[in-house]
């Protein structure tokens, strides 16, 4: 009794698996086929996995995985081997500060990503220039009344070394200059997440993150007088902002080389990657 | 097991088997084929497990010992300076920051661990028992991450406010979450060790006059003490290897803890804040390895340790 019920399950689960599995290859008009490993920046994944599925359903015999461990690990893998495309939020065939470039590796850029250097909502400055951010990220300015706030330590939130959005900062924020590294009012975070939180629960906290992540329960702040919006960032004005560049081994080549550009392609850039709240690469005026 | 299995093995037993079944082996070879096949399995099994454990000791130290080529055990081990950026790797505060976390949270722990467990075992009514030990239990099997996350939320600006610090991270914000942590692992084993001690050693006391107080404190808690030193050391295990709460609220900072609210790190989440970062084939790597591998060896010492306690504790 007990094995005829199972014997008849497992038909109709291999029946099944059969039928759902030939539909999209009987009517696949794309003859690409092959395996792409997407690895690196976090801040990509959720535009990758979206591209992924998009992609999957026009060429139904190519087969992606993608992951994510953070930005420096996208380059390191297509080095290895491990990976056909690293996603980096840094152009990674040039130096970057802490970062030697990838030799050999070419970078294909996929979309915009802005940062915004944000406060707890309690800290009642709005505006810092770059001068004031460089003193306060390398610890230089400790307390908010010296640049025009309340009289109260300032506390800055850091991500760890090695992280997209810190490489990014630190060049397009504070000039290359660097951070401070200890200190009693100075902690590094994990992820964006782990900054989100902090930067919302400590009073006086200053940080930076994806301009995406920022909520109702911080500000972001004014850099030289240009407020962090996606009109200021394609208009030019706001400059803390960066590529997100697929990272592969030489010129891209197959079923790779498709991906990208399914992924660089205008129905692409002016559909899903805006509804994830990137901004197209030619929305860039250079 | 030798008397049963010759009743079974009788001549007349296995022929009438052979008969009925019509198979090429009579019973008696085909059990014994099973028996040795199952043995060979379990040997294998347990054999695998081993392999398993000694390939990740030797990988973690032979990849962590590659550090010394480039950094000196000197610097690595008595540096406070952790600047990998520029080649610095001084795991000092690392180490010091488990040492004292893991000191402190026992210094919490320990007391508050065994108030329980003798209320749980020797004052309370029996169906209150029923109830809390289970409870007690339900708290071992939530994911650290929970507790890391209700301490960065609730805990730490909790105790911004009282003690009026800018942050509130670091030592002691990590040491509260993992007391709330390992507190049930202590409580219900030391609570199990208590029950353990005999009747007859309660109503001796008893007789001799004592109180209570005095019954619990001069004659239970001693003869449970070896039970009690099992717990302990389970919950220091537990507290030297959490990472994800610890990462949370301790700030993350390569920097002696001389003070208890100061941001620090210790072992677990400087290497889980930075393994993904780091280059492959770097000393920095290899550092990472080497503090991972220290980690591994302290829990080593620390499960030998339980061992010893726990052939102690069969006299309890």
């Amino acid at each position: 009794m007990k094995t005829k019920w199972f014997k008849n399950i497992a038909f109709t689960a291999i029946a099944l698996t059969v039928a759902f599995s030939s539909v999209p290859t009987a009517s696949a008009a794309s003859k690409l086929s092959g395996k792409i490993v997407v690895n690196g920046s976090s801040a990509l994944l959720p535009l990758t996995l979206q591209a992924a599925n998009e992609f999957k359903k026009l060429n139904p015999k190519v087969r992606i995985a993608a992951s994510a461990a953070g930005s420096v690990t996208g380059p390191q893998a297509v080095r290895k081997g491990i990976a056909d495309i690293g996603a980096c939020d840094w152009d990674a065939s040039t130096d970057v500060p802490g970062f030697k470039k990838f030799d050999g590796q070419v970078a294909n850029k996929v979309a915009v990503i802005p940062f915004a250097a944000v406060t707890n909502s309690n800290v009642k400055v709005g505006d810092l220039t770059t001068k004031q951010l460089q003193d306060i990220f390398s610890g230089k300015v400790k307390n908010w009344k010296e640049v025009g706030g309340a009289d109260a330590d300032i506390v800055v939130v850091n991500r760890a070394f090695g992280s997209g959005t810190r490489v990014n900062f630190q060049m397009k924020a504070l000039n290359g200059t660097d951070f401070m590294t200890k200190g009693d009012n100075y902690k590094e975070v994990k992820s964006s997440g782990d900054m989100k939180t902090a930067i919302e629960t400590t009073p006086n906290a200053i940080g930076y993150i994806d301009l995406v992540y920022v909520t109702s329960k911080m500000s972001a702040l004014k850099i030289n007088g240009v407020a962090a919006t996606e009109q200021n960032v394609i208009n030019g004005s706001y400059k803390v902002w960066s590529y997100g560049y697929y990272m592969t081994k030489g010129e891209p080549t197959g079923a790779v080389k498709a991906f990208i550009e399914y992924v660089q392609s205008k129905t692409f850039q002016n559909g899903s990657l805006k509804k994830l709240k990137f901004i197209p690469i030619s929305a860039m005026k250079k | 097991m030798p008397s049963t299995s010759q009743a079974y093995n009788g001549a007349e037993l296995g022929k009438s088997l052979k008969s009925g079944s019509r198979r090429a082996l009579d019973r008696k070879t085909r059990l014994s084929i099973y028996n040795k096949s199952f043995k060979m399995i379990c040997i294998a099994c347990a054999c695998f497990v081993c392999l398993i454990l000694f390939s990740i000791l030797f990988l973690m130290g032979r990849t962590g010992v590659l550090t010394f080529e480039t950094v000196s055990p000197a610097t690595f081990f008595f540096s406070t300076e952790w600047v990998p950026e520029n080649d610095q790797y001084g795991a000092l505060v690392f180490i010091f920051g488990t040492l004292a976390l893991t000191f402190l949270t026992m210094l919490i722990s320990v007391p508050l661990s065994v108030i329980i467990a003798v209320f749980l075992s020797e004052m309370t009514p029996g169906w209150l028992k029923t109830a809390l030990r289970p409870v007690m239990d339900l708290l071992v099997g939530i994911p650290s991450v929970v507790y890391g996350f209700l301490g960065m939320t609730v805990l730490i600006p909790l105790l911004r406010s009282v003690t009026g610090t800018s942050m509130g991270d670091g030592l002691l914000a990590a040491a509260i979450v993992l007391t709330i942590m390992v507190l049930p692992t202590i409580s219900r084993i030391t609570d199990d060790a208590i029950v353990a001690v005999p009747k007859k050693y309660r109503d001796a006391s008893y007789a001799l006059g004592s109180t209570r107080f005095q019954t619990i404190v001069k004659v239970v808690i001693p003869a449970a003490r070896s039970g009690i030193m099992y717990a302990v050391i389970l919950g220091m295990a537990r507290a030297i290897g959490e990472t994800m709460a610890v990462v949370m609220v301790i700030g993350n900072t390569p920097q002696l803890a001389d003070e208890l609210f100061k941001p620090t790190a210790v072992l677990t989440s400087n290497i889980v804040m930075q393994i993904a970062n780091v280059p492959f084939d770097s000393a920095w790597n290899y550092a990472l390895y080497m503090m991972g591998f220290l980690l591994l060896i302290i829990s080593l010492v620390m499960i030998v340790l339980v061992r010893l306690f726990q052939r102690k504790g069969v006299k309890v």
